[in-house]
């Protein structure tokens, strides 16, 4: 057997362990080495590998952040960060028809500023919102759907888990990355509110009402968000700021959360020792969870099935749209079944090779000689009158500048290298937000998705069945987003500079 | 014999916590070692910057004098730290069944088939964290031997993976204690050890 088809056979055997209830880490990590091994002929390369690579996996320094941004979000959870952004939200939103459900949403956006994971988010949240949304008459499926919903925030606005690990698999910039899934984020909870306001219409009976809320109480609830605000700003600013790296910035957000909780009396030595334990539990599952895919795809890059995968795509010259809409529409299915994160790393490795070689183009050679001439004509290049008319002639129409307007303007010659590296920069991008989207989509797909089961666990009233049925909303708002970032790239890409 | 399986559980379930406590106890020092960092690198900046040249240079060259500035190697030093928090942590997510799984499809067989495939993954999971351990041994042992330091401070990495040793061993022996009870109610005839979940 080739070691092609040996490659194409693991992808089965994988499957199925993994829908044998072997845990997703070792699945990986067992097919890998196997793999490995048959590939190899014995298990000499496998186990020389293992002699060092638990090791660098583990303390590789762009995935430290990920503990520092659990810690965080433990500590956010203890600062009663999540009660103040309810609280605020809700003594702004609260008399409007279907007001505190929409206060649940923002403040799920608000928790996902400083919390990068869905689940979390979603019992965090629902811990916080769920009690207060049923005492003001709100029906159970409707509360537990916008809740579960919600929760799907966490992951989409940044700091993200997920877009870390994208970030690292595919080599691209996690802050450019962080960037870039704020405008889809807030979106997203724009699309939620919108669902309330439809769903409190067809269904009055599912929403109370409850009467305003004097402004001075509004400031004073408002007043208690300022530490969420100022550590959002301080992390994802700092990140993307550039005063320090993503792992820094996860530091100063943790202390920062940390200093705060204290202060607020949430941090004890009980508590404390309560956020390691979670802390713990859940960064041993991610890691376990990357080295197992870490082996796995080794294994899979020596059978060279994501290479020969990618070039029998090109191959076919399909068009690259319609690809684009398989694979997310499988990520759809997937995300159904599996946690985004095993999901990304599973997948990434085999499908980036074939995204890459797909023709999408964001920037044309003439867009790039505009903003390049545009922004050396800001800086005061001093040109010849015709020059300059020449120059702004091209640019007006959308035209390729010559050899010689470019060497006036004392610019380099841009080659089809450097345009080729912006425009793949921007697709990885562009698909890094739109597969985090479609698998949070899954979290919420009834009859499996796990933020739905967090959520109903919590209310013992209300059946499973009522949660189905509202969340289809959500659902649907979801599907309709995913097809807009599609269809217009530019909403994802117009804060990515080039 | 209940009695000492019962002492056992305690026993695995008390190193896992105690392992994961130094885990998180090690990461909050990487957090303040980090901003430390951050707040000596940005000092230095400032009094190196022109204001504080011009200003009070004397006070300035003084405090860069008693050498503000980042912590040197301070990454290598999160590596390290990561890497043995990780390898702490590991031992909880195992004993208290935290490791992402689908369960979608046996949700629907029987409770017998259900246990069969507890008992095969709690299987498969003892060998792979002992082989895991193992190994990390010999990475150690080899790391030794060649003496191979860390780029800017010079630790011995050896010393790095004997740190994670502890963890990664202590993850073999909680496994492989899971693994037996698996073994053992099921040929006993008992019909469920219910280990998952139980240190939620």
């Amino acid at each position: 057997m080739s070691d092609f088809a040996i490659g194409l056979l693991s992808f089965p055997a994988l499957l199925g362990l993994i829908f044998l209830r072997i845990p997703i880490g070792l699945a990986m990590f067992v097919t890998g080495f196997v793999g490995l091994t048959i590939i190899t002929g014995d298990a000499t390369q496998p186990l020389a590998r293992l002699k060092s690579e638990t090791y660098t996996s583990f303390s590789n320094y762009a995935l430290s952040i990920i503990p520092m941004f659990l810690l965080m979000g433990q500590f956010a959870t203890l600062g009663g960060m999540s009660q103040a952004l309810f609280k605020a939200a809700e003594s702004w939103l609260g008399h409007r028809r279907g007001g505190v459900a929409m206060a649940a949403v923002g403040a799920c956006a608000g928790f996902g500023a400083i919390c990068g994971s869905s689940l979390a988010t979603a019992a965090t949240m629902g811990r916080v919102a769920l009690p207060e949304l049923r005492r003001y008459g709100y029906s159970g499926g409707f509360s537990t759907a916008t809740l579960a919903a919600g929760g799907t925030l966490g992951i989409l606005i940044p700091p993200s888990i997920v877009l870390v690990i994208y970030a690292i698999l595919t080599e691209q910039n996690i802050a450019k990355l962080f960037l870039a899934a704020v405008i889809p984020g807030l979106l997203a909870a724009l699309g939620y509110v919108i669902v309330i306001s439809i769903y409190v219409r067809l269904y009055p009976a599912a929403a109370g009402i409850r009467p305003r809320m004097g402004y001075g109480e509004r400031f004073a609830a408002l007043a208690r968000v300022w530490p969420v605000l100022l550590v959002f700003v301080a992390v994802v600013g700092g990140i993307y700021a550039g005063v320090f790296t993503p792992t820094e910035g996860a530091a100063v957000g943790a202390l920062a959360t940390g200093i705060i909780a204290r202060l607020n009396g949430g941090l004890t030595r009980a508590t404390l020792a309560e956020s390691f334990l979670q802390t713990g539990r859940a960064t041993a599952m991610i890691f376990f969870i990357v080295l197992g895919a870490a082996f796995y795809n080794g294994f899979l890059a020596l059978s060279q099935v994501p290479q020969e995968l990618a070039a029998f795509v090109v191959e076919q010259r399909l068009n690259p749209w319609l690809v684009l809409v398989i694979i997310l529409a499988f990520y759809l299915v997937l995300g159904c079944l599996m946690d985004s994160l095993s999901m990304i790393l599973l997948t990434i490795p085999i499908f980036w090779p074939v995204v890459q070689g797909l023709d999408f183009t964001f920037v044309s050679m003439a867009e790039l000689h505009a903003n390049r001439a545009t922004a050396a004509l800001a800086k005061g290049a001093e040109l010849a009158p015709d020059m300059l008319a020449g120059i702004s002639d091209a640019i007006a129409q959308g035209a390729e500048l010559s050899r010689e307007q470019i060497a006036a303007l004392g610019l380099r010659r841009v080659n089809a290298g450097a345009l080729a590296a912006i425009n793949l920069e921007q697709l990885a991008i562009w698909f890094g937000i739109l597969v985090l989207v479609v698998v949070e989509v899954g979290l919420i797909t009834p009859p499996v998705g796990m933020n739905l089961f967090i959520i109903n666990a919590m209310d013992r009233e209300t059946p499973i069945r009522d949660t189905y049925r509202a969340v289809l909303f959500y659902v649907a708002s979801d599907v309709l987003r995913v097809a807009l970032l599609v269809a217009f790239p530019v909403i994802t890409l117009f804060v990515i500079p080039w | 014999m209940l009695r000492t399986g019962l002492n056992m559980h305690r026993f695995m379930l008390k190193l896992a916590r105690i392992m994961a406590y130094l885990g998180g106890a090690v990461l909050c020092l990487l957090v303040l070692l980090t901003c430390l960092s951050i707040i000596g690198r940005s000092l230095n900046r400032l009094l190196h910057g022109a204001w504080a040249q011009a200003q009070m240079p004397e006070l300035a060259t003084w405090l860069l004098g008693l050498g503000i500035g980042p912590i040197n190697g301070d990454f290598e030093l999160v590596e390290a730290g990561v890497a043995f928090a990780v390898f702490a942590f590991l031992p909880l997510c195992q004993i208290s069944g935290g490791h992402a799984a689908v369960d979608v499809f046996t949700a629907r067989m029987s409770a017998r088939a259900n246990r069969v495939l507890a008992r095969v993954s709690d299987t498969l999971f003892a060998a792979v964290l002992v082989l895991i351990a193992v190994q990390l041994a010999r990475g150690l042992l080899s790391k030794y031997g060649s003496g191979q330091t860390s780029f800017l401070l010079e630790f011995p990495l050896w010393w790095a993976y004997a740190a994670s040793l502890i963890g990664a061993v202590a993850a073999a022996l909680v496994a492989v204690y899971l693994a037996v009870m698996q073994w053992g109610a099921a040929l006993s005839g008992t019909s469920s050890f219910k280990n998952r979940g139980a240190d939620r």
